[in-house]
């Protein structure tokens, strides 16, 4: 399939600090990808160089087979949804998303007419003729939403899509984000909300401090870093099983949830080695199984502190 | 292309739907009618009024007072009296009584002549409230010329000899243009001026504001990240500011066509209102001086609104924007202080520099032109001053624009705009 976006080395400095330090990635077509990183890491900062908002010092930025700083009908290609939410506060809401779907080439009739269908599928239809300024911020969040994806990009790059809004409101957005995926869209986002990433993203890359930490397919990500750690369950947990579950040399940590057990091997301890010493209790096990890591759990591990990411000392200032 | 036509149409369609443009559009005709008009509908005269006159000089002024005031006047603009004539002098009783009438509003009022009329010249008009000027300057002619009369008389005089001796002398003041002899006197030239100057400084500083705001809204909301992520920043600009240019050319249309109406009306309206002779002629220009001033003002609006827009792309708020776009308006503002030595002297040496400035041109070339016919030359090298200085002005505020509309934090300094400058 190929890739939607690749980033080639790409920097961007400002006066006194580096907000992306030559950054390498590459979202293949049709995916969902999510760009993770604490606050201030350099998400805005890549996604602005992605569009040419905001010009790269460094590297080679490739969108759809173009490079958008020199040619700019790919633009059209895109849909974006800043950080910062702001329409035209006076204008029609209906105006506003024909406005938007005009500027990317969409013809007046065929604007109005997805502009009516996505009122009605937002549940704004009744507010169709209203201005912006009297729509509440949630709604107004969904009708920037309608005119970030209302000439079918090929290509969505979504700035934190759920900051501030209600839980019903991100169900819908989630939903539109597996619409587009399916209808063979790719989608970027960016976000530090780690439970919309794990369910949204099949391509994750989370970055720091402007600079990569890691990237990969969700799934081997967390292959990589699920270390040694077991889910241990009984039937009916016996004071045997207790016991040995509470004293064992082979956990370098165990904790309990009622009748499962979660525990790190000891370094150098084998998952062979437990399991026979697990089935020759008497207590008949249920269950054993590898743990694979929560998004947030690698995160924090790899950008929280005390990790390699926070350690790393600053880029020298330019 | 397509996509500056976008914006343009956007900018021209949210500007006229608002209130504010309607308002506008209604409320400069209406001023301009109110001031005309109104006072004149106020003072138009034509009323009776009862006067009492208390004479109390010994030569019985109050005769030939009475008889100048109760005279038929000469035409129905002019008060009618009916004058009561009572010889002096006045003590507490009449006092009292004239009082008591004027209270009933049995009279309108009284006019003490004292004794000392003569020799002092001051007489007293009582009324209820504060006399009309129009009553008070016919008690002052009637009062002046009876005695003016007692005094030829004894001197000696004749009155209608004197009259006929110190008869005056007009003077016409003749505008001499290319088309021939226009009747048109310096006062209406001067107001000519004066109004168009008024104008063009109100319309390109208003619609220059507007794309001042509109430009800072784009910024403040981020609605320009999308925007740029859609577009070329220079399509953008050049959209916005055409957009506002239009709408300013269409409300001064609609004020013209609305003045046309008005003039071409007002007979109807009011029957007797007459316009001063040539009071039209100074604004009725011929089709090339009108392409002319049409062309002033584009281009001047072109200049002003590309520094208004990298003004609001360069500021963070509403407040900041209001203390800066000051300095900006003070070379628009330059030409109204020179109001006098660019209408008296269109020729002279601050009347020619100030044409040739592409910043002060655009408000003071009109106004010349309104004063007095150019030399072709002079229009010619401001015009193509100022069409030059135009896409230069435009690029560097296209710079600024470009950059400030995404910037986010602080103003930034002067030493940081140029910065900016080099960056794009």
């Amino acid at each position: 399939m190929g890739s939607a976006l690749e980033l080639e080395a790409v920097s961007k400095r400002y006066a006194g600090h580096t907000a992306v330090a030559s950054l390498s990635l590459a979202v293949p077509r049709g995916s969902i990808f999510g760009l993770l990183g604490p606050n201030g890491a350099g998400k805005s900062t890549t996604l602005r160089m992605i569009l040419n908002i905001i010009a790269r010092d460094e590297g080679r930025i490739s969108v759809l087979g173009a490079d958008p700083a020199r040619d700019h009908a790919v633009l059209r290609r895109i849909g974006y949804l800043p950080e910062e939410r702001g329409l035209y506060k006076k204008m029609k809401v209906i105006d506003v998303i024909i406005f938007f779907a005009r500027l990317k080439g969409v013809p007046a009739s065929e604007a109005k007419r997805r502009a009516d269908a996505w009122l009605e599928r937002m549940g704004l239809a009744e507010w169709r003729d209203k201005r912006v300024e009297a729509l509440s911020k949630g709604m107004q969040q969904k009708v920037q939403f309608i005119a970030t994806v209302l000439h079918e990009p090929e290509l969505l790059i979504l700035d934190e899509p759920h900051s501030g809004l209600d839980p019903v409101n991100q169900e819908v957005l989630r939903d539109t984000i597996l619409d587009a995926r399916r209808a063979g869209r790719t989608v970027v986002l960016s976000t530090h909300n780690m439970e919309e990433a794990e369910q949204l993203c099949e391509h994750v890359c989370i970055i720091a401090g402007g600079r990569k930490v890691l990237d990969g397919v969700l799934r081997d990500v967390k292959r990589r870093n699920r270390g040694n750690r077991y889910a241990v369950v009984f039937d009916e947990p016996t004071r045997e099983a207790q016991d040995f579950m509470e004293r064992n040399r082979l956990f370098a940590r165990v904790e309990a949830k009622r009748e499962r057990w979660e525990v790190e091997l000891a370094p150098g301890a084998e998952p062979g080695e437990l399991i026979r010493a697990l089935t020759a209790l008497q207590t008949p096990l249920a269950r054993f199984e590898r743990v694979e890591p929560s998004l947030r759990e690698i995160f924090v591990h790899h950008v929280g502190a005390g990790s390699p990411a926070a350690l790393r000392p600053e880029p020298a200032h330019v | 292309m397509s996509e500056l036509l976008l914006v343009l149409k956007r900018e021209f369609v949210e500007r006229v739907r608002a209130r504010s443009f309607v308002l506008g559009t209604i409320a400069f005709p209406v001023f301009l009618v109110a001031v005309t008009v109104l006072p004149y509908l106020f003072n138009r005269g034509g009323e009776e009024r009862t006067v009492v006159v208390v004479d109390e000089t010994p030569e019985k002024i109050g005769d030939r007072v009475a008889a100048l005031l109760g005279a038929e006047p000469e035409t129905e603009k002019e008060n009618r009296y009916r004058v009561e004539h009572i010889a002096g002098p006045m003590d507490e009783r009449l006092r009292a009584e004239l009082d008591g009438r004027l209270l009933a509003e049995e009279i309108d009022g009284y006019l003490l002549l004292p004794s000392s009329l003569l020799s002092e010249g001051s007489a007293t008009y009582r009324s209820r409230s504060v006399a009309g000027p129009l009553v008070i300057r016919d008690l002052r002619q009637a009062a002046t010329r009876a005695v003016q009369a007692e005094r030829l008389r004894q001197a000696g005089l004749e009155v209608a000899s004197v009259a006929a001796l110190l008869g005056g002398v007009s003077v016409e003041n003749v505008r001499v243009t290319a088309a021939g002899t226009e009747g048109a006197d310096a006062m209406s030239s001067f107001a000519a001026a004066y109004v168009m100057a008024m104008a063009l400084y109100f319309i390109i500083a208003f619609y220059g504001m507007s794309v001042l705001r509109s430009v800072l809204e784009e910024k403040t909301s981020r609605i320009a990240e999308v925007l740029i992520s859609s577009l070329r920043a220079s399509h953008l600009l050049a959209g916005k500011i055409l957009g506002a240019g239009s709408v300013a050319l269409l409300q001064v249309a609609l004020w013209i066509g609305a003045l046309v109406l008005i003039i071409g009306q007002i007979d109807t309206v009011i029957p007797d209102f007459e316009l001063p002779p040539g009071a039209l002629d100074a604004v009725a220009v011929g089709p090339v001086v009108g392409i002319t001033l049409v062309a002033f003002f584009v281009l001047g609006f072109f200049l002003y609104a590309a520094l208004f827009a990298a003004l609001g792309a360069a500021v963070t708020s509403e407040q900041e924007a209001q203390s800066f776009q000051m300095v900006l308006m003070v070379p628009l503002f330059v030409p109204m202080l020179f109001l006098l030595p660019l209408t008296t002297e269109p020729l002279g040496t601050a009347a020619t520099v100030l044409g040739l400035i592409p910043f002060t041109s655009p408000i003071a070339m009109p106004m010349r032109m309104a004063a007095s016919p150019l030399p072709p030359l002079q229009i010619a090298a401001s015009l193509g001053l100022l069409a030059l200085s135009v896409p230069l002005v435009a690029a560097v505020a296209g710079k600024i624009f470009r950059i400030g509309i995404l910037a986010t934090g602080r103003r930034p300094t002067i030493r940081e705009l140029v910065m900016w400058l080099r960056m794009v």
